[in-house]
């Protein structure tokens, strides 16, 4: 899979393979959380207060919901992590934080051969590892090789070098990268790079998570010092970093993990977190009540991700081995038609997202302006129940008593998977239900922990996915090649999101992947959207915006990316923490800001202590009589 | 054989004398009854819990008619989001733009159901193992007692989470995940309360007049653990309805039906903690603990009239 780390889902959907099958361990952890989850709203005892003067040391915290799945850069999957590693290593290249476009990271300059298969890349000598050591091309050529070499590596990151041949550092300041075949994502390898000195000790790198030395050595512009299970990640400034202009004002950045949505909102209430990043955003009815609230800024920016219906095309390995138990009904591209048809994605962005999201068109979010792209009018599957009805018929599923009915004699029933962890799967999955069940369809909504398990194994008919997009769209793509089948049948993990495989859409992958100029590869890009919005395979409903809050009495500025109208928290880059500024006095951290809530929670208490303490004394004066009756 | 011994335990007599020993059979159990609803009435709380849940049944078989046939369709709502109480809306809407009172009411029929099943695949579990260990002893008592205790350690939420998550989601599971989780203390109970029946001597008449175990546990033990079960039942239900809530607060329940507890889950999960919209979280909440109060009050009161160790005769 090509830029593993960009997909990034950030509600820590599907394609972690960490996440395992530990079913039973995500329940009771799931379990544990929500006590913990529960205690905190309630528990008066702020635990800390963050963008204070800790020593004279200004710390910004940030509540982040998701776990870190690992701390090594060549495992790690998620939002968090990725982000992490983006503030403690160098890339090769950047992106500029006004307009997504590439600029020089660790590498200053990059060229490619006329035959466009050798890239040299010029190392910058100015960089340094915070243990003092001159960070090189050697280290870049290290971290390459050894993701081309060790599979074990190449967990996060290998599809980026799959097409690589090899990788040399003739000096320290040269990198050279033959390929294969022409790649066009050659400046936009997001890959950590790490130490070699340090990581060349390393055993076995499928083990290795890099979380028990501290401080752990990089060369990011900040660096990593401590971390603690589920409890929180801390990164200092580093004061070598080669970049001067614009330094870090935060001394100290925290990421502290708040499992409940609503406990990290009320922490930013009280003023113990200074950030709470969404997970994947904050809930419309947070948002509403976080809106004019004294010295709380909510941020909403266009979302990086789509989300979307996926229906099995029938899971299958690279040589062909059907498996899994989709429906079969929905090898019919009318039935998967007829299907989104009678979706009205209106209202989902309406109701479920409370216009906090745009509603779908292509597979790219309208972010990306130039790759999106938009069926035409004679393409689109608009709401239509009626003709979605009509669709059926002719697929040979005409109504019967109120159920679609195959040829079988059967009615038309789907499974749907949904994630327990975003709340808008349940809720879309209400209105599918309503609006399928119009049309005669049955749907049944198989909500659970962990959707890699069922999925992989091709255990479903329908699915809720969600993919967040980097600038370059390569990866998003890459995953519906059928490159990316699994090897064998009965769950492995694999690159491919939903085990499509076509021959057109391959060669149109392989097309724009060897296209250098930037607006015919765009040409390409949209070709396959509109061969994906054809399929009926992936039926994008909406992209969800970016929706996250901030204390203004401890942070004053911070930029978003695009700045235009942007996120803060999961950018590509480093570049929201870098420049966040402390607001002066940042000591008053806000009380009494939190009336809404605090009322509500005191009501909830107060009537429940009333409950308990009315039955408690009912019970205990009944329990006197029969004392007294008993004599 | 059980049928021939208990023929001959109910003796070979007259066709006309049968019918009055029926018709004797169902004076006496008339009559005590009757000397039941006398005691039961002299416990003020057990008939506030009755009241209660004379309530609380009469609104979940009438929910139709109460909330309107289509009040849980989230396409027909009519409400905006997370509106707070008013004429329209006496309790306000969820997230979805349902009235609240509505889904509460509607909410109820899933919280008794659920209560009342699980509480009675419970009970069911617990006298049958309860039962058999107290009448057969030696090893066979010994690997059952085993086996209840094992489960009676297990923290039982924990033991129905992860049950709950290894079989699909829905009512049926959650039912099964309380009924196997929590039947050991009936079990201990049950079969305490067999040791001692099993020690009268009726029961050795019985024996010596030729009864085998069937009819020894199905006509003499099991009428004699009866009120003690009947007690239980009613005490189980409430945590029943208790743990329901907290499955389904935990997500472990079918998402698309409505339920107290899944209610607690959905407004969480909306962010309405943090927004302090209490009109949603607040009344399920209290609906949880008002019906679990009342099945509370019904069981004291029924096993203070029943169980002859309070000495309550009233």
């Amino acid at each position: 899979m090509n830029e593993t780390r960009q997909q990034d889902q950030p509600d820590g959907k599907r394609h972690s393979p960490h996440r395992g099958a530990r079913v039973l361990l995500a329940a009771g952890a799931a379990a544990l959380a929500l006590t913990a989850a529960l205690a905190t709203p309630l528990n008066p005892a702020p635990q800390q207060a963050s963008a204070q003067d800790d020593g004279g040391k200004k710390v910004l915290t940030v509540a982040v919901s998701q776990s870190v799945d690992s701390l090594s850069p060549f495992l790690a999957q998620r939002l968090l992590t990725t982000s992490i590693h983006r503030m403690m290593y160098e890339f090769l290249t950047n992106y500029d934080p006004k307009d997504n476009h590439v600029i020089p990271g660790f590498a200053t300059k990059w060229q490619a051969s006329p035959d466009k298969l050798t890239w040299t890349y010029t190392i910058r000598s100015n960089s340094k590892w915070s243990d003092g050591v001159k960070a090189t091309a050697k280290d870049a050529a290290f971290t390459f090789n050894k993701i081309m070499t060790d599979s074990a590596a190449a967990t996060a990151n290998g599809s980026f070098v799959t097409n690589f041949e090899k990788v040399t550092a003739p000096s320290d300041t040269k990198l050279v990268i033959k390929l294969k075949k022409p790649q066009a994502t050659m400046t936009a390898l997001d890959i950590p790079i790490v130490p070699e000195h340090i990581w060349k000790n390393v055993k076995d790198f499928s083990k290795f998570n890099n979380d028990k030395r501290f401080p752990v050595v990089g060369n990011g512009p900040f660096i990593l010092t401590d971390y603690k299970t589920d409890q929180y990640v801390k990164l200092e400034r580093n004061k070598d970093f080669w970049r001067k202009t614009g330094t870090p004002q935060f001394d100290e950045i925290v990421f502290k993990t708040y499992k409940d949505q609503d406990a990290a909102v009320a922490a930013l209430r009280k003023g113990e977190v200074s950030f709470v990043a969404g997970s994947p955003a904050l809930t419309p009815a947070q948002a509403a009540s976080l809106k004019g609230v004294k010295n709380i800024k909510l941020n909403e920016g266009p979302g990086r991700r789509f989300y979307a219906i996926a229906t099995n095309p029938g899971a299958r390995t690279k040589d062909g081995t059907k498996f899994g138990d989709g429906n079969k009904a929905l090898l019919d591209k009318r039935v998967r038609h007829a299907l989104f048809e009678a979706v009205d994605t209106k209202t989902i962005v309406d109701k479920v997202f409370q216009g906090h999201a745009v509603q779908g068109e292509g597979y790219i979010p309208p972010r990306f302006s130039q790759y999106f792209w938009k069926p035409s009018a004679s393409q689109k599957l608009s709401y239509d129940p009626q003709a979605a009805a009509r669709l059926l018929d002719q697929a040979g599923y005409p109504l019967k008593n109120g159920k679609r009915v195959g040829k079988d004699g059967k009615p038309l029933n789907f499974r749907m998977l949904c994630h327990t962890t975003d709340p808008n799967d349940k809720a879309v999955g209400k209105y599918l239900k309503e609006w399928w069940g119009k049309l005669g369809i049955g749907l049944k909504l198989d909500c659970v922990n962990d959707v890699s398990v069922p999925w992989y194994r091709g255990q479903y008919d329908l699915a809720f996915d969600g993919w967040s997009v980097n600038p370059d769209p390569d990866f998003v793509l890459g995953i519906h090649t059928c490159a990316a089948l699994p090897d064998k049948t009965g769950g492995e993990s694999a690159a491919t999101d939903n085990f499509i495989c076509d021959k057109k859409y391959d060669d149109l992958y392989a097309k724009q992947l060897a296209e250098y100029d930037p607006a015919k590869r765009a040409g390409l890009v949209k070709q396959m959207e509109s061969w994906l919005y054809d399929s009926g395979y992936m039926n994008i409903m909406a992209y969800p915006n970016a929706v996250e809050a901030y204390r203004t009495d401890q942070i004053k500025s911070i930029e978003t990316m695009p700045t235009a109208a942007g996120n803060i928290y999961g950018q590509d880059g480093y570049w929201s923490w870098w420049s966040a500024v402390p607001a002066s006095g940042s000591q008053g951290s806000g009380s009494g800001s939190s009336s809404g809530s605090s009322t509500g929670i005191v009501v909830g208490i107060v009537v429940a202590a009333l409950v308990v303490i009315g039955g408690g004394a009912f019970v205990g004066v009944r329990r006197r009589r029969t004392a007294d009756d008993r004599e | 054989m059980t049928t021939s011994e208990t023929r001959k335990a109910s003796g070979p007599g007259a066709p006309g004398s049968v019918v009055d020993a029926r018709a004797l059979a169902r004076a006496r159990r008339r009559a005590s009854l009757a000397r039941f609803w006398r005691s039961y009435r002299a416990h003020r709380g057990g008939l506030w819990g009755l009241g209660l849940l004379i309530v609380f049944a009469v609104v979940a078989v009438t929910a139709p008619l109460l909330a309107g046939a289509d009040s849980q369709s989230v396409t027909d709502a009519e409400g905006g989001p997370l509106e707070g109480p008013s004429g329209r809306f006496p309790l306000g809407t969820d997230q979805f733009g349902r009235s609240v009172l509505a889904l509460l009411v509607y909410g109820s029929r899933i919280s008794l159901t659920v209560g009342l099943l699980a509480a009675f695949l419970c009970v069911a579990i617990g006298t049958v193992v309860g039962i058999v260990a107290g009448h057969f002893r030696g090893w066979y008592a010994t690997v059952l007692m085993r086996i209840t205790d094992w489960f009676l350690v297990m923290p039982t939420l924990v033991l129905a989470i992860a049950l709950a998550t290894v079989m699909s989601r829905s009512m049926w599971t959650v039912i099964i995940a309380i009924g196997v989780t929590t039947w050991p203390t009936t079990a201990r109970l049950v079969r305490a309360q067999t040791l001692s029946v099993e020690s009268r001597p009726y029961i050795e008449r019985a024996r010596a007049l030729g009864g085998g175990h069937g009819h020894v546990m199905v006509r003499h033990v099991l009428p004699n653990v009866m009120p003690l079960v009947l007690a239980q039942t009613t005490m189980i239900i409430s945590s029943a309805i208790l743990t329901e809530a907290t499955l389904a607060f935990l997500g472990l329940s079918d998402p698309t039906i409505t339920s107290w507890g899944g209610m607690l889950q959905d407004a969480r999960e909306a962010g309405a903690v943090s927004a302090g919209d209490w009109w949603y979280l607040a009344p399920p909440g209290i609906a949880i603990a008002a019906v679990a109060l009342a099945f509370t009050l019904c069981g004291r009161a029924v096993e203070s009239v029943l169980n002859p160790k309070l000495g309550v005769r009233s």
